[in-house]
Parts: C-alpha cells; sequence; structure tokens
C-alpha cells in the first residue's frame, strides 16, 4: 500500500506535467495542422483539371509516327466532341418515330427560319406580348398618324380574332397537317435525320483526345507525354554530338525553334547561347543540323498547332560521355 | 538571457528561413504552371558523320594525281578517327569546278553532313600551295577555311594538317593526324630478331629507321613539347638512357645507371626525365633534371616501384607498385610522398600512361592469362577495358587525348603490330608497319 501510495503522490506530480505536455502538444498539433490544412487548401492542383491525354499506340504506329514522310497525308479534321465513347445503336423506324413522338430535329426548324410565317393561331402565351407593342405604338403615334394606328388596331384585331375562333380540340390534329408543306428540298438529308439532336452532341465513335482546348486549366492542350517522347526520339536519331566532349565541362546547347503548320521549320533555329570554345561551337552546330535534317516533325498533331508551333530544347549529351 | 535571446534569434532564424524556402517553392511551383515546357534530348547517335570529299581541284602540278593524292589521305584519316563516313565519290551529283560555290542540294540529297572543296596548286617560288572550304551541308553555310603552302616533297603533311583542321572544326577538339609515331621496328627471327628504332607518320606512311639494331633498344617516349625522344639501349651489357633529337639528329647518353634503368619518359616541360632504378630486389622512382643531371629520389620502399608518368599538368605521377602484393597503380604527388592506391579490381596493372587531356590513365592488365588495355579516371574510377586478347600491351595516348595505341602479340611464331583504339573501345584499326613493331610512342602535334 505504501508503495502504492508514494507512486501516487509522483503520479499526481507527473499526471500535472503530462497536462501540461499533453496540452502543450495538442496547441502545437493544432496550430501545425490547421496551417497546414490552411496553406495547402489555398491553391487547389489546377494540373489535375483534367486528364492528361496519353496515346497508347502499337510498335508499326510508332514506327510510322517517328519515320516521317514528305508525302504524307494531310491530317484528318477534329472530330466533334464526345465525351464517351456511345453505343452504335441502328437507325430508328422513322416512320413509328413520328406517329410516336413530335420531337423535331434541330435541322427542321433552321429549314423553317427564312419562311414568312403562315397565319397560323397563335398560341396564348404569345397575347400580352402583342398587347405591349400596340399599346406602345398607339401611345405614341395615336393621333398625328390615325392611319397606321388604324392598322395596328386592324392587326390587332386580325390577330385577337382567330384567338376567340380557335377550337381548343382541333388544335392537336391541325399540327402535323401544317408542318408538311414546308418541305425543303434542299435539305432533305436533315429531314430524313430523325435522330434527337442531343444524342449527336454527346456521343461518338472516339473519344476526342482534344476535350481540354480551351478550358483555362485544361491540361490536355499540351503535347502529351508520347508525343514529347516521339520528338525525343526522333531528334535523338538525327543528332550526332561531336566526340570531344571535355570530360569536366557539361555543355548544354538550349534552342528554339518555330515550325509552320506543315510541320517544318519557319525560321532557322534560333541559339540561345554564345560559343565559348571550339567544342561548345561544334555542339552549337551538331544541334541546329540535327533540326534541320530531322524536319517535318510528323508527331504533332495538328489541332495542338499552338503547343508546338514554338518549341525550345536542350540538347545535352550527358548520357553519352557523362558515364 | 544571452543564450535565452540568442536561442529565440535563432528559432526566428530558422521560422525566417523556413517561410522563405516555403515561399521560394511555391513561387518555383507557381513559375512552372503555365510556362511552355522545356524537352531535353540527353543523347544522339554515334554514328559516324557522313561527309563528302570530292577530289581536290589541281592546277599545274608536278603530278597530276597529287591532288587525289590529298584528298584519298584526308578521306583516309577520317575514317580512320571512326568519327566520320566518307561517302563513295561515286555517289557525288555536283561536280566542284570552284571551291567557293558549292550546290548545297545536290550535297543533301546524297545525305552528305559536311563537305570539302579544295585546290592544289604550284605557286611562283615551286612550293605546293593548298586551300580547303569546310561546308555545313544541313545548315548550308561556310564553316572554315585554311590555305598551306609547303615544298612538294612534303605533300602529304598538307593533308595531315587539313585532316586537323577538319577534325578540329567538327568535333570541337585537336585533331592527332600530323602527328608521328616511334616504334621498335622487328625483323627477323624469333630467335635472332633484330631491334631497331623506327620512326613514321601516325598513319603508316614515311617510315625512318633512328639506329642499326647493334643495341637492343626498348621503350621509346616522345617529349610532350618538342621532338626529342628518349629510350633505353642495352650496348655491352649496359643499360643507358638515350636522347635522340630527331629534328637535328643529335644523340646523348644521358646517364649510365648502376645496376637497371626501367622505363625513363619526360616530364611535361621536357626538361626533366622521370625513371625507376633498381637496387637490389626492389626498385624506386627517381627525377633528372637533364641539364644539371642532378637526380632526386621519389619512393622509397622495399617493393618494385616502376613505370612512373606525370601528369600534363605536372602536379602528379603515377606508377605501378607491387607493394601490395599485386602489380597495381598508384598516384603520388609530383615530389613524391604518399601515394594513393587508384586500381582495385582483380588482375596486375602495369604500365600506366597518363592522357594529355588529364582525363584518363590508360594501362595492361593481366587477368586470367589474358591481357587488356583499358583507361580509368586518375581518381580510380570508370574503369573500362578497350581491347583484349591474348596480348596487348604498351598503350601510348595521340596527342588529343581520344586515341591509345598498343601493341598485339597474337603468339606463336608471328610477331607484334600496331592497334589503336579510341577511348569508347569502339573504334578499333590496325596500323601498318614494315614487319612486326612493338612499343609505340606517340608524339605530339607536329609545329
Amino acid at each position: 500500500m505504501s508503495a502504492g501510495h508514494t507512486i501516487s503522490i509522483g503520479g499526481a506530480s507527473t499526471s500535472r506535467r503530462d497536462a501540461w505536455t499533453l496540452g502543450g502538444s495538442i496547441a502545437v498539433h493544432v496550430i501545425v495542422l490547421g496551417w497546414g490544412a490552411l496553406t495547402f487548401a489555398a491553391r487547389p492542383l489546377t494540373s489535375d483539371a483534367t486528364p492528361m491525354p496519353i496515346d497508347i499506340i502499337s510498335v508499326s504506329e510508332f514506327t510510322e509516327l517517328t519515320a516521317g514522310s514528305r508525302n504524307a497525308p494531310k491530317a484528318q479534321p477534329a472530330k466533334p466532341v464526345a465525351e464517351q465513347i456511345g453505343e452504335r445503336k441502328p437507325p430508328d423506324d422513322p416512320a413509328a418515330k413520328i406517329a410516336k413522338t413530335e420531337v423535331h430535329a434541330a435541322t427542321d426548324k433552321a429549314a423553317e427560319l427564312p419562311e414568312p410565317k403562315p397565319p397560323t393561331p397563335e398560341k396564348k402565351q404569345l397575347e400580352p406580348q402583342r398587347d405591349l407593342i400596340a399599346e406602345a405604338i398607339k401611345k405614341d403615334l395615336a393621333k398625328p398618324e390615325p392611319k397606321k394606328a388604324e392598322q395596328k388596331s386592324e392587326q390587332k384585331k386580325a390577330e385577337a380574332k382567330p384567338e376567340k375562333k380557335v377550337e381548343p380540340k382541333a388544335e392537336p390534329k391541325t399540327p402535323p397537317k401544317k408542318d408538311q408543306p414546308k418541305f425543303d428540298p434542299r435539305n432533305v438529308a436533315a429531314l430524313l435525320d430523325k435522330r434527337t439532336p442531343q444524342r449527336l452532341a454527346a456521343t461518338g465513335d472516339v473519344v476526342n483526345s482534344n476535350i481540354g482546348i480551351g478550358a483555362p486549366n485544361a491540361s490536355s492542350n499540351q503535347l502529351s507525354l508520347s508525343e514529347i517522347d516521339a520528338f525525343r526520339r526522333h531528334l535523338r536519331s538525327c543528332w550526332n554530338p561531336p566526340a570531344g566532349a571535355p570530360t569536366n565541362k557539361r555543355v548544354v546547347v538550349p534552342i528554339t525553334i518555330r515550325l509552320k503548320m506543315d510541320r517544318t521549320l519557319a525560321a532557322q533555329p534560333e541559339v540561345e547561347m554564345k560559343a565559348t570554345d571550339a567544342y561548345s561551337l561544334a555542339m552549337i552546330e551538331s544541334a541546329r543540323r540535327a533540326i534541320i535534317a530531322c524536319q517535318p516533325y510528323t508527331m504533332f498533331s495538328l489541332p495542338k498547332y499552338e503547343t508546338w508551333k514554338e518549341l525550345s530544347i536542350d540538347f545535352d549529351p550527358v548520357e553519352m560521355f557523362g558515364g | 538571457m544571452r543564450s535565452l535571446e540568442l536561442t529565440l534569434s535563432r528559432r526566428r532564424a530558422l521560422a525566417g528561413a523556413a517561410g522563405l524556402s516555403f515561399a521560394a517553392a511555391a513561387a518555383g511551383l507557381w513559375s512552372r504552371v503555365g510556362a511552355a515546357p522545356r524537352i531535353t534530348i540527353t543523347e544522339g547517335n554515334m554514328q559516324p558523320m557522313p561527309i563528302a570529299l570530292p577530289d581536290f581541284v589541281g592546277g599545274a602540278l608536278p603530278d597530276p594525281a597529287m591532288a587525289r593524292g590529298v584528298t584519298q589521305i584526308i578521306t583516309s584519316n577520317l575514317q580512320r578517327s571512326g568519327l566520320f563516313a566518307p561517302i563513295d565519290q561515286a555517289a557525288y551529283i555536283e561536280k566542284i569546278t570552284n571551291i567557293d560555290q558549292v550546290r548545297f542540294p545536290d550535297w543533301k540529297q546524297i545525305n552528305a553532313q559536311a563537305l570539302v572543296t579544295g585546290t592544289l596548286s604550284r605557286q611562283p617560288d615551286g612550293r605546293l600551295g593548298a586551300r580547303f572550304r569546310l561546308w555545313d551541308v544541313y545548315a548550308a553555310q561556310y564553316l572554315d577555311g585554311k590555305e598551306y603552302s609547303t615544298p612538294p616533297d612534303n605533300w602529304r603533311r598538307i593533308a595531315h594538317l587539313i585532316s586537323d583542321a577538319i577534325y578540329e572544326r567538327l568535333t570541337g577538339e585537336k585533331g592527332y593526324f600530323d602527328s608521328r609515331v616511334v616504334f621498335i621496328d622487328e625483323s627477323g627471327s624469333k630467335e635472332r630478331r633484330v631491334k631497331r628504332l623506327a620512326i613514321m607518320d601516325q598513319d603508316g606512311a614515311n617510315v625512318r629507321y633512328l639506329t642499326r639494331g647493334d643495341d637492343l633498344v626498348l621503350t621509346p617516349r616522345f617529349s610532350p613539347s618538342s621532338q626529342e625522344i628518349t629510350y633505353m639501349s642495352y650496348g655491352q651489357g649496359q643499360p643507358r638512357v638515350n636522347l635522340l633529337n630527331l629534328e637535328s639528329g643529335q644523340r646523348e647518353v644521358v646517364g649510365n645507371f648502376p645496376g637497371m634503368t626501367f622505363s625513363p619518359r619526360f616530364a611535361p616541360d621536357g626538361q626533366r626525365v622521370i625513371m625507376s632504378l633498381q637496387q637490389g630486389g626492389n626498385a624506386n622512382i627517381f627525377l633528372m633534371d637533364l641539364r644539371s643531371k642532378a637526380t632526386t629520389r621519389l619512393t622509397d620502399t622495399a617493393a618494385i616501384d616502376t613505370a612512373p608518368s606525370f601528369s600534363p599538368d605536372g602536379s602528379r605521377i603515377c606508377f605501378e607498385s607491387d607493394r601490395g602484393g599485386r602489380q597495381q597503380i598508384y598516384v603520388m604527388g609530383a615530389n613524391g610522398g604518399q601515394a594513393q592506391r587508384i586500381s582495385f579490381s582483380e588482375g596486375a596493372y602495369s604500365t600506366p600512361v597518363w592522357s594529355p587531356r588529364g582525363d584518363y590513365i590508360a594501362f595492361t592488365k593481366q587477368a586470367q592469362g589474358r591481357f587488356a588495355i583499358g583507361i580509368m579516371r586518375p581518381d580510380g574510377s570508370g574503369e573500362r577495358i578497350l581491347t583484349d586478347g591474348y596480348h596487348n600491351e604498351g598503350p601510348t595516348w595521340a596527342p588529343n587525348g581520344r586515341v591509345v595505341m598498343f601493341f598485339r602479340d597474337p603468339g606463336g611464331s608471328a610477331g607484334p603490330s600496331l592497334f589503336t583504339v579510341d577511348v569508347t573501345g569502339r573504334n578499333e584499326q590496325r596500323v601498318p608497319s614494315p614487319s612486326y613493331a612493338s612499343d609505340p610512342a606517340w608524339s605530339p602535334l607536329l609545329r
């Protein structure tokens, strides 16, 4: 018991110290974690806005990609935007579609626009608008120009009359009949295509690799890793670095190139350094030769022209002479 | 109090430093966002550079074939270096008539990256005049051009000088074609082999004999600063260190030392010779001033220290020693003192030679019954075997430190011959010699 008593006294003093330590520890943790949370949460990682497009290609495709050809066919225009691959559905039975639903393809409406509107019975939603215009005109021009006012009032009457005459029961039957005379022979294809316009925009055969284009923080409007890798391999095959590399000196040649849309040089490569000795001069010239000899750079896709029209390249033979 | 203040201020400084580093990191991250990525090319191909060398345009030459001969020597030099691939003349589209006017598309079409045009003509004073132009075909620009003049019988040297100029402009380092090699010419049967000191151009042409073969000659070594050689001769059983000036033909016996003397070699200043002297069962390294003949002892061990070689700046000496059991390579200061072992692999290392560039030490390595030629850095790192076989020995550096010459003995009744290999080990070439040849020593560039 006495032993236990001694321990409890000691324990009291220890526990008071423990409490201080614990309190201090908690305080420090709260400060550190709070500071960390606030600081790190202040700016989200912008680079994760969209996934980086990485093209996985076969060996043969890669060989074609890196081989390059002056007579290569022009690149295909960009695919319509598709966020996911849709299922290939056979076209629905047009006749059944018309009978069941009254949805019009967007192209049908576009064909209607240039045509003058026939005097069709107006819906109730349009009535207040017409009244407002007519009232405004009345207020402004009623007395000095009675003829115009009369015309307007006649129009108003003419519009008002059908409202009253039209019977609500007849409405469902008449619209399909009145659509038929709007046939435009120039838009036969559009009329035959009875798919809903929304599905056209949402799906496609191929996932678009440039979904991030236009988004300010997107990363997909940058060169993909596979494109950079193909470019690097291609340039490596053309570059013949001078053999006189000093063992204790590293020379890196920075060069900026500007490319035309046909993937050839728009101007002579710009070397961003000056030669200080015979070796750096030979390095600069070898890098410039490689860039000129390697064109055209067929690994770049046309839609991303903005990303590769100007490239900065460092020629650094560290892996050849470094070891 | 002071300590507390100090602690506090230190703490504050630490916090400040942490804050600053964080801010710097954040700024770095920020600058990275949105910046165009730089693409780094860390490797190129090791293919020799395709180069076009149409025949020099000749005019009123004593020998019309001379212009073609100059082109052939340049072509051969560049090809043997392993860094250039001269294109067959049959593929050339343009025939050069004016060396200053070149149709680049014609040369681009045959994939030539560089083009050399030149003329060779006889000058009014009877000397040969040569001009050449070096062109970058892809960039369509002029790179270099020089003019030389020399007596007609020295026309080969013009070709070597032009080869060096092309090599230097395209690789960024000095060439080595305008240089010579002394070696031991061996003739006669294996039992009655006559060994003569001989010299030739680095491509094997212009062989001249420097001794008659009466005495046994060994280990010729060039002075790094002049056309002077030192070698060992054993006449009447006495080993002597000899000096021979190649320009004046003057010979001099430097010293007659008691006991055996081995492997004399010049210091970089050309005024001193370093060698090893045998005393009893061991050998030590000595330095001798050629003017005063004063000798300084550099090592004092009970082992065999031999084959010393200065670093090009004269500050250090590498040598072989069996003080650790087997022969290994050691490096010490130019004034002797503590030596540091730099070779540690299995096998025995011998004949270390410091490169004129200072970046490598070449050596002979014996392991598992085979002799290899290799290189390593002066600190012992980066050891690389360049060639390996039954018997390879005696490495010597080209003046630019990119090529090593050595001799190879295939064994049996055949004798040794000379070979070169570059520091990558990829390009090995046999050097033509009139008969068997051994113990080569490469000269510095001729002046």
